[in-house]
């Protein structure tokens, strides 16, 4: 099947096997990523089959969901209002605590994981830790709690903290080590201890992306924070819960703004801080988008002017 | 072997190569028994080709690299096996300046100077940088004698590359070092910034009577602000004396071919105009 395509052996009149420098090559089989192509075909054919899929309920979908839609937004129970903000409250509380936790745990594991600091034994257990840690989701962690705290608050915020543990674990041991080995250098040729070299060589150069990262791992937190409420930890979640099982369709829109537009803002927020860490100036990540946008067109149609100059 | 440029009240300490060899992990020899007598006070600089071993001849002074056998002397201490708080106090007594200034960029630039006080300063002033009212003041002096104290609150990213390596000159200078290394200190600078830094150092070394070792690649620095130069050639020392005797015959064997324009820093007569 992969054999040399017989066109090479006809065309070339010269005796030799091996193509000289001026011949046509041999066009390459490309075998193994059609295997690839046909053993996803082969994937996606029988999920297709294993999947029960009901045509006639596909059939009936939008005007199903025209229907609830309305139910849930025309109007929104904005009366509700009081009560969903003071179960976000709670969300965010569960957030920030969760991760001010996995912080405060993760830092000293993160130092130990790092590279050139501690030997291999120390730090692929570590390691090994941060990535099944990842790999659980928080949902998981706090059912598997349950058991031992109850379903509180309390229970979701251990939950989060345990989650963060695992990303700010591997956030904080990436970034010691993308550290330019030049103050580590200078401080360790300066006579500093291992220490000293870590406080000023790592940590002032690692220093804003840590802090960053740990805003950001406060935004995922905010919006797994509402899902843990989902399995009765409280906050927002378990209000959506509880509505959606009353079938309160107008409570449960509010409620969904809400979730939406309480993450939008925080993700918002958090983002200006974390962009004053880094640029060293306050701003909005929505701005920093428009302004990047802007600035591509201009000079794309900078460009553009070039071009019809050229002409 | 050389006039020894020292006044009885300098600071420097002087620095001997005894049959010096030092071979890398990956068994590439770096240096090929090297004897070298280096007086307290005297500047020297060192030349010679991309991987002729200069940057490892400075790294072995304050022990960045390791030694494999023979010994060095500087001031008081010997070199080889030397560990743990010894070495480190060697290294206090080194101040060291690269090619790419190593400093810590996200953070000011007075904070960089002092940080060649931490082999004096305790491990809880270390974490919360909480330094000494003498050191903030050794190191505002160091900043003022590179001319940049102004900077003194700046963050190090926001200098040009020539500011910055008067930083790091300035660190080095808050170890009160009794000899200075410098590694290529040039090597990123454009030519009239060159000059600025070659003759901070001159000055340290004149005026402190620190003893100074610099690499360098290009021949008239090296021969303008080195009293004496020591040419380097695959690990093995191929010349030592004064800079002003090296003529052509010296540079052949340092480098393997004649003298060319390429290894004179460009623009420099533009610049002294």
């Amino acid at each position: 099947m992969t054999a040399v395509s017989p066109s090479t052996t006809t065309r070339t009149p010269s005796p030799t096997r091996h193509p000289g420098p001026s011949e046509r090559p041999v066009k390459p089989s490309r075998l193994s990523s059609k295997l690839i192509w046909l053993l996803v075909t082969l994937v996606v054919v029988a999920a297709f089959w294993s999947v029960d899929i009901s045509w006639d309920a596909l059939l009936t979908l939008p005007q199903k969901l025209v229907h609830y839609l309305g139910l849930m937004f025309l109007p929104p129970a904005w009366s509700k209002l009081p009560d969903a903000l003071g179960a976000t409250m709670l969300s965010v509380a569960m957030a920030w605590f969760g991760t001010l936790i996995g912080i405060v745990i993760s830092f000293p594991l993160s130092l130990l994981a790092t590279r050139g600091l501690m030997p291999a034994v120390v730090r692929w257990p570590l390691r090994g830790l941060f990535a099944v840690l990842r790999a659980v989701p928080e949902v998981v962690i706090a059912v598997l709690m349950l058991s031992v705290t109850g379903l509180t608050a309390f229970t979701g915020a251990l939950a989060i903290a345990i989650g963060s543990i695992g990303t700010l674990g591997k956030w904080g041991y990436e970034s010691f080590e993308a550290v330019e080995r030049g103050a580590i250098e200078a401080t360790t040729a300066a006579g500093a201890s291992r220490t000293q070299v870590m406080r000023w060589g790592v940590w002032t150069n690692a220093k804003p992306d840590v802090l960053a990262f740990w805003l950001y791992r406060f935004e995922i937190s905010v919006r797994a924070s509402a899902i843990l409420g989902l399995i009765g930890a409280g906050g927002i979640g378990k209000m959506l819960v509880d509505n959606i099982q009353f079938r309160v369709w107008d409570v449960v829109g509010m409620l969904m703004i809400v979730v939406v537009v309480v993450t939008m803002i925080i993700d918002q927020l958090s983002g200006m801080v974390r962009h004053r860490i880094i640029e060293g100036r306050w701003e909005l990540p929505v701005v920093t988008a428009l302004r990047r946008r802007s600035a591509r067109r201009a000079r794309e149609e900078s460009i553009e002017l070039k071009a019809a100059s050229h002409d | 072997m050389n006039d020894p440029h020292s006044t009885p009240e300098t600071s420097g300490a002087g620095i001997r190569f005894e049959h010096v060899d030092v071979t890398y992990p990956n068994g590439y020899r770096g240096l090929k028994n090297v004897n070298l007598q280096i007086a307290p006070g005297e500047m020297v600089a060192v030349v010679g080709l991309s991987g002729a071993g200069k940057s490892t001849l400075v790294r072995t002074i304050n022990g960045l690299v390791p030694i494999t056998s023979g010994q060095i002397t500087v001031g008081e201490f010997g070199l080889h096996g030397l560990r743990g708080a010894r070495l480190r106090q060697l290294r206090s007594e080194v101040g060291m300046v690269f090619q790419s200034f190593n400093l810590a960029k996200r953070t000011t630039v007075l904070n960089n100077v002092l940080m060649g006080r931490l082999h004096h300063t305790s491990a809880w002033r270390t974490l919360l940088a909480a330094w000494k009212k003498d050191d903030v003041e050794l190191a505002m002096q160091a900043l003022e004698r590179v001319e940049i104290v102004q900077k003194a609150y700046a963050n190090a990213s926001e200098l040009s590359g020539g500011q910055q390596q008067r930083v790091a000159i300035a660190r080095a200078l808050a170890q009160k070092p009794k000899v200075i290394l410098a590694d290529e200190p040039t090597a990123s600078l454009d030519p009239p910034t060159s000059h600025v830094v070659m003759r901070d150092l001159q000055r340290i070394n004149t005026e402190l009577g620190i003893t100074v070792v610099v690499n360098l690649h290009f021949l008239d620095l090296a021969r303008r602000y080195g009293q004496r130069l020591v040419g380097l050639r695959s690990g093995e020392i191929v010349y030592d004396g004064q800079g002003a005797d090296a003529d052509e015959s010296v540079f052949e064997s340092i480098y393997g071919r004649s003298l060319t324009a390429e290894d004179v820093l460009p623009e420099t007569t533009a610049e002294l105009s």
